[in-house]
């Protein structure tokens, strides 16, 4: 149990101004057991955890944020690096350990802990690294918040969301992936840029697996509400198939590209975990592509595939997902994608 | 002229050109007057630093446009993709980036956090020397591209580099400003927060002086929730030690030892810091910072031009004014040796 230290210098040890600073009023009664503190955490406190961490911290979305890490003296450093800010923020309750128990208590727990995808690995090569990590670390976090909504990051994601699922024992709805939520911005400012237009309003999906087999849903992308390839075709303008794909392929290629130029993504990510949270915890009932247990949807059938569909997402976590129109071509890269997450989940035997 | 591009090249005249009939324009439109009211922030240096900064900005939304400098354009493309893609969670921000100062044309605000880091071990003024020449290379191009523009040093030695900035700018004094210790007075407001279970926000407390081993903590100046601290321990005879007072201030100039320690370098304090600067001074806010300014006059410094933290109203156009505290003779006389300690190493610059 290795909890935050504060100052020795003031206290009973050093100088205890707070024994007298305060009086309180008379017929005071203590405060209510149950408080409605919003306590979000952190598991892994790397690029990623912190980058999350410090936006939640920024725009304000708990009262609690509590940092869990393997590594004692970084996990105590990014404490006080994010402590030390106190004048410049909102007061936010800030605790560390190297266990879980600065977890207890948890509205949302966020895990980012695993092994770093390397220059050149695929998604899919670091799954039985991290699949041992979180039968360490998800069975004592679901102890510690038995009501918690679990929001996983690590990669792959689709993978080790229903690994978590297994582990935590907690109902589907709150067990979430951060899945193709920022493949999807990425695909949104791709197309917002071209069109010197502002990304939010350029709907537009990528579902399926995070990752190399993921399906942009050109059938659905509408922008200012028109819908991108009937306007083409209204207005003449010829495209080919293959130039669709060399776009999505260009939105795949993304994190590859900023892992490749900086060594890790970090930024990105941590405003797309920091809006899923928001979502949730505020009760927001928008609609975000994350992953969630996808069986049962669009001809998903055989298995408990986990990966990423258009969620309705609110304080219970996953509402439910919406029933977008696919292709016949887009339903079949959907399958495919599923197929390629079942296939990595039964050599696992979980 | 680098810049550095992050058009996508399957959307365009080379791949599929969807831009071209999108929007019809309104009959009767005009062109966008050339002046336009858009805040623009640089940061030069793309390090933890120069990062936690700029994403701060972002993540606050204090600018329409950020542009990024650095030698390194691995680095610098591959940090403004990463924020760039965010664009679906945040409000339209322009993001540029260039390894020469051409992004940076037309700033308000200029973020200087380039140079070497701080080591563990090592005191800010070793770094010193490896700083100065790096800025001769830098500073000048900057307040050519921007000769209006705010210029906020964050490199350490900080109050020797605004000291160093300035001269070789040509802006004028009340334009280039330190973070100087900013931070360190939040450090110090947070140790006295936490332990007064009270919000950071409640306790007025400055760090003056030197960023580094000579701070002075003006004691006689602490209040909280307008409660001043001394007066309040001798009315309630609770007694201290001088002693005492200087463990809790050293805690907080160890405060970034230790984090260097620990994590290898600070970062999101220090982001929290300048943005707080920032939108004080592009929002015309007019708040008193301890930031590190041209000291001359103020406080018996008489000596030399020396840059170091005092209480400073800010506001759009830099610095205001030096706002007058009553400091005990002890306290004057600290301030008056941290600023010797500056000047004498910034009279061996020869600047």
């Amino acid at each position: 149990m290795q909890k935050t230290a504060s100052s020795s210098t003031l206290g009973p040890d050093g100088l205890n101004i707070a024994q007298s600073f305060f009086k309180p009023i008379h017929n005071t009664s203590p405060p209510p057991t149950t408080t409605r503190n919003t306590k979000i955490s952190v598991v892994g406190v790397g690029n990623v955890g912190m980058a999350i961490a410090q936006t939640i911290l920024t725009q304000s979305l708990a009262d609690e944020i509590a940092l869990v890490d393997v590594n004692g003296d970084k996990l105590r450093g990014e404490m006080l690096d994010l402590q030390h800010a106190a004048a410049f923020l909102p007061r936010t309750k800030i605790s560390a350990s190297v266990d879980f128990s600065s977890t207890v208590g948890s509205d949302l727990v966020i895990v980012t802990a695993g092994a770093r995808q390397i220059v050149g690995e695929s998604r899919l090569n670091l799954l039985q690294r991290n699949v041992a990590l979180f039968s360490k670390v998800v069975p004592p976090l679901a102890a510690a918040s038995p009501e918690c909504i679990l929001l996983v990051v690590s990669n792959p994601v689709d993978v080790l969301t229903y690994v978590a699922w297994k582990l935590s024992g907690f109902p589907s709805n709150r067990v979430i992936g951060s899945g193709t939520n920022l493949d999807s911005s990425r695909f949104r400012f791709l197309i917002a840029d071209h069109l010197d237009l502002n990304a939010q309003d350029v709907q537009a999906y990528i579902v399926g697996e995070h990752g190399d087999s993921s399906v942009a849903l050109w059938s659905s992308i509408s922008v200012g509400g028109v819908p991108i390839l009937s306007f083409l075709e209204r207005q003449q303008i010829a495209y080919e198939k293959q130039t669709l794909e060399k776009i999505h392929k260009e939105v795949v290629e993304g994190a590859y590209e900023v892992i490749k130029l900086k060594g890790y993504t970090s930024w990105a990510i941590g405003y797309s975990a920091a809006s899923l949270a928001r979502a949730i915890l505020r009760d927001q009932r928008s609609i975000h592509p994350v992953s969630v247990l996808a069986k049962g949807f669009y001809g998903i059938d055989g298995g408990e595939p986990f990966l990423s569909l258009p969620a309705q997402l609110g304080r219970s976590g996953v509402l439910g997902v919406t029933n977008v129109h696919l292709t016949e071509d887009e339903e079949n890269q959907l399958r495919e994608s599923a197929k390629t997450i079942l296939e990595l989940q039964t050599q696992l035997g979980i | 002229m680098q810049k550095i591009s992050a058009s996508s090249l399957a959307l365009g005249p080379d791949g599929l050109n969807i831009a071209q009939s999108f929007f019809k324009p309104i009959h009767g439109a005009l062109p966008p007057p050339p002046t336009t009211r858009n805040t623009k922030i640089s940061v030069i240096g793309v390090g933890n630093v120069g990062m936690a900064i700029a994403q701060t900005i972002l993540t606050q939304d204090l600018a329409d446009e950020i542009a990024l400098v650095d030698v390194n354009p691995d680095k610098l493309r591959g940090e403004m993709l990463d924020l760039q893609h965010a664009a679906a969670f945040l409000p339209r921000t322009t993001i540029s980036a260039s390894v020469d100062h051409s992004c940076t044309v037309g700033s308000d605000l200029v973020i200087v956090t380039a140079g070497a880091r701080q080591l563990p071990g090592e005191s800010r003024l070793n770094l010193l020397q490896r700083n100065v020449s790096l800025f001769s290379k830098i500073i000048p191009p900057l307040s050519a591209g921007s000769p209006e523009t705010v210029m906020m040093i964050v490199s350490n030695p900080v109050d020797i580099l605004t000291y160093v900035a300035w001269k070789l700018s040509g802006l004028p004094a009340n334009r280039v400003i330190g973070s100087g210790t900013n931070l360190d007075s939040s450090r110090f407001r947070f140790l006295i927060a936490d332990h007064l279970d009270v919000n950071a926000h409640d306790v007025q407390a400055y760090i003056m002086g030197e960023h580094g081993d000579s701070s002075v903590a003006l004691w006689s100046s602490i209040s909280v929730g307008g409660v001043p601290i001394l007066s309040f321990l001798d009315r309630q005879q609770i007694a201290y030690e001088k002693q005492t007072l200087e463990n809790i201030h050293k805690e907080v100039v160890q405060g970034a030892y230790e984090v260097i320690g620990l994590k290898g370098y600070t970062s999101w304090a220090i982001g929290y810091s300048v943005s707080n600067l920032a939108r004080t001074i592009l929002r015309d806010q007019r708040k008193v910072h301890p930031v590190s300014v041209l000291a001359k006059g103020f406080y018996g410094i008489n000596g030399g031009e020396v840059f170091l933290s005092l209480p400073t109203q800010l506001g759009r156009s830099g610095v205001m004014g030096v706002t007058s505290l009553h400091l005990t003779e002890d306290e004057s006389q600290q301030l008056q040796k941290s600023a010797m300690t500056i000047l004498e190493v910034q009279s061996e610059l020869g600047i």
